[in-house]
């Protein structure tokens, strides 16, 4: 995925109406582009069939 | 009392003390008085309680003594607890008195009643000395804590850890018999290993969420913070069981923590984690530390050998890229109300999880279930998974004040560290961390035990037979 930009950060925060500094922009844009970083080899995984469930009180116990 | 003796007194386990008091060896009010002591000395400098109470805990302590002294078979029954004064991160409720999560958002918020877990130490007879300082709202990352720089121990010019970190701080200094944190994704287990003492994550579901201030609904635990691995065991018993008002808690019965704590590890299987003991992002010391560790754990009758679980490594990124969104969920209201009232880690960390993708966010659940059942293939085959509790021991405190400047940065200052205490947040399994060691500079190590669901039995068995083989747990911060 292509970087994104502090501007583009900004552009992203005003659409959901969220009020930001310029300050704010440029950490929040390292700190998402970051993150979407460390998520990149979740691609490499074969997920299509993993249902996203967390884990649940009580399941039954393991062997 | 010698201060010595005061020194020995607070410093003495919950076990002890509860015996003490019930004894009629010890006044519940004097040892009151001795954490208040202890307290007032210290905390201008260590910043563990954001409120203490100073007056409501002796009145409780002298209401604890006259019941003691109406004791004997046909007094009232004392609850486990009788006596022992304690303190709990402000993340939890308190009846009357302010709960503000470390925040200033919440500076004025006074509940009507208690958290589930604090009535369950009340009705167990244990006596409130204070709300513990956090990372704000549970977060972690806060750069001006609103009431004070909680410090390390150890070295206060180092981090003690959060979110948890006046729970942290205040057991490794003894400002109280033992306290209560709240572990999402490493906020027991994290103060814990910086600060040198014994923190538990209990299963997900075992111990109720109600009146605790949210972060992420399906990692979200209360776990003890204690000096001895008898004592986690202790609380975990008062805390744990089934919650009306928590209807994610799980219906088993609580067994007796302390039932087992003696049986040793002898025949037990031990898989070391190979990416987080042995890889590159683990400080040498600390390796070190920890595979001493795993060997003593052999000596004492354990099968050991290392396993591969390559998923851990993202396990940081998933985390927050779950946990993260899901308090991007609670707090919206206030970011766009209250914005600038938020700590600016806070805020950018809050900001920057509510615009991530959706689609990263459901391949990051997948991926999640996906390595909760790496982690449960592997504890089918072993009773117990171990590892490091933290990569490194507790960084300076100027480190994480810094503002972020790359995307590099954010790696290491986020998902590396995350990484060692996210897989059991993740997969919802209990997990212990317990000291192991000291770095060169006199800064605690940690070990970290990672057992299956509801099998916290094993997990404190394996850490208190690892505890009495070594004297670390027997060791003091330098703080005169």
């Amino acid at each position: 995925m292509a970087e994104l930009t502090p501007e583009q950060v900004g552009a992203m925060a005003a659409a959901v109406g969220l009020p930001v500094t310029p300050d704010d922009v440029a950490e929040v844009a390292h700190r998402l582009n970051a993150l979407l970083e460390a998520l990149g080899p979740l691609a490499e995984l074969a997920l299509a069939t993993v249902e996203p469930v967390p884990a649940l009180p009580d399941e039954p116990p393991l062997p | 009392m010698t201060p010595t003796a005061a020194e020995d007194l607070a410093f003495s386990s919950v076990v002890e003390l509860a015996g003490l008091v019930r004894a009629r060896k010890m006044s519940p009010v004097e040892l009151v008085r001795a954490y208040l002591a202890r307290i007032e000395r210290l905390d201008a400098r260590l910043r563990a309680y954001i409120t203490v109470l100073p007056e409501a805990a002796l009145e409780a302590g002298r209401r604890a003594e006259a019941a003691v002294m109406r004791g004997g078979p046909l007094g009232p029954p004392l609850g486990p607890l009788h006596g022992v004064p304690y303190a709990v991160k402000d993340q939890f409720d308190t009846a009357g008195v302010a709960t503000t999560a470390g925040s200033r958002i919440l500076e004025h918020n006074i509940p009507i009643e208690d958290a589930t877990v604090v009535a369950r130490i009340g009705a167990a007879g244990g006596i409130l000395l204070g709300k513990l300082n956090l990372t704000e709202f549970a977060l972690g990352g806060t750069r001006r804590f609103p009431f004070g720089q909680p410090r390390n121990p150890w070295n206060t010019d180092h981090d003690p850890g959060g979110s948890s970190s006046g729970s942290g701080i205040a057991v490794a200094a003894a400002l109280c018999a033992a306290s209560l944190g709240e572990d999402t994704g490493g906020s027991v287990r994290s103060p814990a290993s910086w600060c040198g003492v014994v923190g538990l994550r209990p299963t997900w579901g075992r111990v109720s969420r109600y009146g605790s201030f949210p972060l992420s609904w399906s990692m979200d635990t209360a776990g003890p913070l204690t000096r001895t691995v008898e004592d986690a065991a202790f609380m975990l018993g008062v805390i744990a069981g089934s919650d009306p008002r928590d209807p994610l808690t799980s219906r088993r019965p609580v067994p007796d923590y302390s039932a087992a704590l003696h049986d040793g590890v002898r025949g037990l299987r031990i898989g070391i984690i190979r990416e987080l003991t042995f890889g590159a992002e683990t400080d040498v010391e600390v390796r070190e530390a920890v595979t001493a560790a795993a060997r003593r754990l052999e000596g004492l009758g354990a099968a050991v050998e290392e396993t591969s679980l390559p998923l851990v490594l993202l396990a940081g990124a998933i985390f927050m890229a779950l946990a993260d969104a899901d308090g991007a969920g609670v707090h919206q209201h206030w970011l766009r109300t209250r914005p600038m009232d938020y700590d600016e880690g806070t805020r950018k960390r809050l900001l920057t999880a509510s615009l991530i993708p959706s689609a990263a966010g459901q391949q990051a659940a997948r991926a999640r279930a996906l390595l909760r059942a790496q982690l449960h293939a592997a504890l089918a085959q072993y009773d117990l998974l171990l590892c490091p509790t933290a990569h490194q021991a507790a960084p300076p405190i100027a480190a994480g004040q810094a503002p972020i400047t790359s995307r590099a940065e954010v790696a290491d200052r986020f998902f590396t560290r995350r990484s060692y205490v996210t897989p059991a947040a993740l997969a919802g399994t209990p997990a212990i961390a317990l000291p192991c060691g000291f770095t060169s500079a006199g800064l605690p190590i940690s070990l970290q035990l990672i057992g299956r669901p509801f099998d916290e039995p094993t997990v404190l068995r394996a850490a208190r037979a690892y505890e009495q083989a070594t004297d670390w747990a027997r060791r003091r911060p330098p703080l005169g």
